[in-house]
C-alpha cells in the first residue's frame, strides 16, 4: 500500500493507495455527498495519526469543529487545521485560534494561502507529523468570486506546495457549475479524479488516475463518518 | 518622509520613503507580507498623515479591526484613515464608506475613485492598495497602465503609494516588469522553505533614492505587536576535532566558547554580521555523548554547516551520522572541507566522491584558523536558506 489511503477499503485495495504529492479533484454534481466524503477522509486521516488542513468556503470553523467533536477526541481534533473563509466575510470579527484560522473572505486568496502555509509549518515542521492532507471545499465557491486564471495561479502554487511537502491534496469541484473549459483547465493540476454521481436514488463513486485503470463505479452510502460500499455495481 | 512602520526597514531605505515615491511589497504566496501594509498605515496615521487603503478582499470593518488584533488603536485618529471600499459591491453588500467602487471589475471605475481620493488630499498622503488583487479582477495590462498613471500623479504631487503584490505565477515578463520597472522601490517578502515554509524574510531589492539595497532580514509576526525582526540560528556540526570552534570564531564578530582541555564540552556561540545579513551560529561538540544537544539545537536551527577535517576520511561515517541526526528536521546544509592547509588534505571533489555528497550540495574548502573560505561558505548557506523556488 502506498503512502496514503482514502479509508474506503474496497477502493484502496484496487488503487493501491495514494502516492504522496498527489493532487486529486473530487468532482460530481451537487448533492452527491462530496462534502461528507471530505469529512470522512479527514476523519480517517486523523485516525491514522496524521494531520489535515481544510479550507472551508461553506461552513464556519466552529460548525466543523462541533461536527467532528462527535467523532474525535480533543487531541485528535488538534491535528485538524481549518481555514475558515466564511465567518469574517459576514462581517464578524474574530481572532485566529489554534485549530481555526480566518481568511477575510473567499476573495482573499493571499490570506487563504498564508493560513494554509501556517498550518503546514505547524503540523509538518513544528509537530513533526509526517503526513498531512489539504482539502479545499470548495474550489467551485472560490470560482464564484474570482476568475479561472486567477484561481488557476493560486492552485498552481498550492498543488506545488502539496507535492513539496509530500502531502496529498483534495479539491472539491461541483459538476455543472462551470463550463468545460474551466473544468479542463483545472484538470491540468489534478492528475487524479475522484468522481461521484447519482442516478437519482443512489450515489456512486469511482477513481481515475490512481493505479493502472479507473476503478469500477461503486455504490456507496455515508453513515456518520464511514463510507459504506454496497455490493454490486 | 513616509515611514514603513518598521524601523529597520526605514533605516535601510535611508530614513523612510521620500515624497512622491512609490514602493511595492513583492510578496511570495503563503508568506505573511500583507501585514507590512497595516504597519505602514498605522504608523502614518499615528504621525497625523492622511492614509487611504483600497480594500478588495476584506470587509472594511474587518480590515479596521485588523489593527486591533495587533494591539493598535486607531479610533482616535479615525478621521485620518480612509477606506476605498471595492469589496462590498463584489459580494453584493451595501457600503457605509465615503469612497465606494461600484464595479470592482472595471479598472476605469477604480481609477476614477482613486483619483478622486488623491485629489481630495494635499501632498501629505499615503495610499496603500493590493496590486495583485486589482490585476486579478481587472486584468494585468489594464491595471498596470492605470498604475503607471497613479505613480506619475503622486510623483508630481509629492504624495506616496505603497502597493502590496502577491507574486502568483503570472507570466514571467509581467513579474519582471513589476519587480524592475514600475516602482521606485521594491521590497521582497519571501519564505524559507524545506518541505514547508518555516521562516520569513524581507529584502530591499531596489530603492532608487538610496544605495542600501540587498539587505535581508528575517522576521516573525506576533500578535499583538506585528513584524518582529528575527535572528536566524545556524548550526555548526561535525566530528571531534574537525575545527568547528575555529570555524565559529573565524566567522564571528563576537564569540564565546565553553570548553575545557581544548575541546568544546557544551557549545560554541558566535554572532555573524556579514553583508547586511546577521545570524547566530552554534557549534556543537563532536563526541557521541553530546548527541542529544545536537538534536535539541537542530530543532531550532535554519541551516547547517557540516565541518570535516579534510585529512581524516575515517571520520566521514561519524559526520554522516551527525548530519542525519540534524537533518531529521529537514534543514538546508553545506559541507566545509576544513584544514585545506595540511598535508594529505582531500580536495572537495575527492570528498564529494568518498562521502557520496549529492551534486547540489556545495563543498567549500576552508582554512578556518586563517579565516580562509569561511565567509564564502556563509554566503552560500544563507543563499540556500533564503532561496524560494
Amino acid at each position: 500500500m502506498l503512502d496514503y489511503s482514502l479509508g474506503i477499503p474496497e477502493v484502496d485495495e484496487i488503487t493501491g493507495g495514494v502516492p504522496k504529492g498527489t493532487n486529486i479533484m473530487l468532482l460530481g454534481p451537487p448533492l452527491t455527498g462530496k462534502h461528507l466524503l471530505i469529512r470522512h477522509i479527514i476523519y480517517h486521516t486523523i485516525k491514522e495519526g496524521d494531520s489535515a488542513v481544510l479550507v472551508s468556503t461553506r461552513d464556519t470553523g466552529d460548525e466543523i469543529i462541533e461536527w467532528f467533536s462527535e467523532y474525535l477526541e480533543e487531541e485528535e481534533r488538534s491535528r485538524i487545521g481549518i481555514v475558515d473563509c466564511v465567518t469574517k466575510s459576514l462581517g464578524k470579527n474574530i481572532h485566529d485560534k489554534d485549530v481555526v484560522k480566518y481568511a477575510s473572505s473567499p476573495v482573499d486568496l493571499t490570506g487563504i494561502g498564508i493560513k494554509i502555509s501556517q498550518f503546514f509549518e505547524e503540523f509538518i515542521r513544528r509537530r513533526q507529523i509526517p503526513k498531512t492532507i489539504l482539502c479545499i471545499d470548495s474550489v467551485s465557491t472560490l470560482l464564484m468570486y474570482t476568475n479561472i486564471q486567477t484561481l488557476f495561479r493560486f492552485l498552481h502554487v498550492f498543488t506545488g506546495r502539496v507535492k513539496l511537502a509530500g502531502a496529498i491534496g483534495i479539491y472539491v469541484v461541483d459538476e455543472g457549475m462551470h463550463d468545460d473549459k474551466s473544468i479542463n483547465t483545472l484538470k491540468q493540476l489534478f492528475p487524479a479524479v475522484f468522481e461521484v454521481k447519482t442516478d437519482g436514488e443512489e450515489n456512486h463513486l469511482r477513481i481515475l488516475g490512481l493505479g493502472s485503470k479507473p476503478t469500477p463505479w461503486k455504490r456507496y452510502e455515508i453513515d456518520g463518518v464511514e463510507v459504506v460500499i454496497k455490493s454490486g455495481e | 518622509m513616509v515611514t514603513t512602520g518598521i524601523p529597520k526597514l526605514d533605516d535601510y531605505l535611508g530614513g523612510g520613503i521620500p515624497p512622491g515615491k512609490t514602493v511595492l511589497y513583492y510578496n511570495h504566496p503563503g508568506v505573511e507580507g500583507d501585514i507590512f501594509i497595516i504597519h505602514a498605515l498605522y504608523h502614518n496615521i499615528l504621525a497625523g498623515r492622511k492614509s487611504i487603503y483600497l480594500t478588495l478582499s476584506s470587509d472594511p470593518q474587518i480590515f479596521r479591526e485588523e489593527f486591533m488584533s495587533l494591539g493598535w488603536k486607531i479610533e482616535e485618529h479615525a478621521e485620518k484613515f480612509i477606506l476605498i471600499d471595492a469589496y462590498s459591491s463584489l459580494i453584493g453588500a451595501t457600503s457605509g464608506e465615503e469612497y465606494v467602487v461600484d464595479n470592482p471589475e472595471d479598472i476605469g471605475n477604480i481609477d476614477r475613485i482613486v483619483r478622486r481620493a488623491l485629489d481630495d488630499s494635499d501632498e501629505n498622503l499615503l495610499l496603500c492598495c493590493p496590486l495583485s488583487a486589482i490585476m486579478d479582477l481587472c486584468g494585468v495590462e489594464e491595471t498596470l497602465k492605470v498604475v503607471v498613471g497613479w505613480n506619475n500623479m503622486v510623483g508630481d504631487r509629492g504624495q506616496n503609494i505603497i502597493y502590496h503584490f502577491t507574486a502568483w505565477p503570472y507570466p514571467s515578463e509581467v513579474l519582471e516588469r513589476i519587480k524592475e520597472e514600475l516602482f521606485n522601490a521594491v521590497i521582497e517578502i519571501g519564505g524559507i522553505r524545506e518541505r514547508v515554509i518555516f521562516g520569513q524574510y524581507f529584502a530591499v531589492v531596489k530603492a532608487d533614492w538610496t544605495r542600501a539595497t540587498g539587505k535581508t532580514v528575517l522576521f516573525k509576526v506576533v500578535r499583538p505587536g506585528g513584524v518582529r525582526l528575527y535572528i536566524p540560528k545556524i548550526l555548526v556540526t561535525g566530528p571531534f576535532n574537525a575545527g568547528k570552534s575555529s570555524f565559529v570564531r573565524a566567522l564571528s564578530t563576537k564569540s564565546v566558547s565553553v570548553d575545557r582541555n581544548n575541546t568544546t564540552v557544551a557549545l560554541d556561540y558566535g554572532h555573524v554580521d556579514h553583508k547586511g545579513m546577521s545570524a547566530d551560529i552554534f557549534g556543537t561538540p563532536g563526541q557521541e555523548r553530546f548527541d542529544p544537544i545536537l538534536r535539541m539545537l537542530s530543532s531550532e536551527a535554519m541551516g547547517i554547516f557540516l565541518v570535516l577535517d579534510s585529512t581524516r576520511p575515517r571520520d566521514f561515517e561519524r559526520a554522516k551520522k551527525m548530519l542525519e541526526m540534524a537533518r531529521s528536521y529537514g534543514l538546508p546544509y553545506i559541507i566545509i572541507a576544513n584544514k585545506q592547509d595540511l598535508d594529505g588534505a582531500l580536495s572537495p571533489d575527492e570528498i564529494r566522491r568518498r562521502f557520496n555528497v549529492p551534486d547540489d550540495v556545495p563543498i567549500v574548502p576552508t582554512i578556518a584558523t586563517e579565516k580562509k573560505g569561511v565567509f564564502e561558505a556563509f554566503e552560500l548557506l544563507v543563499e540556500r536558506i533564503m532561496e524560494d523556488k
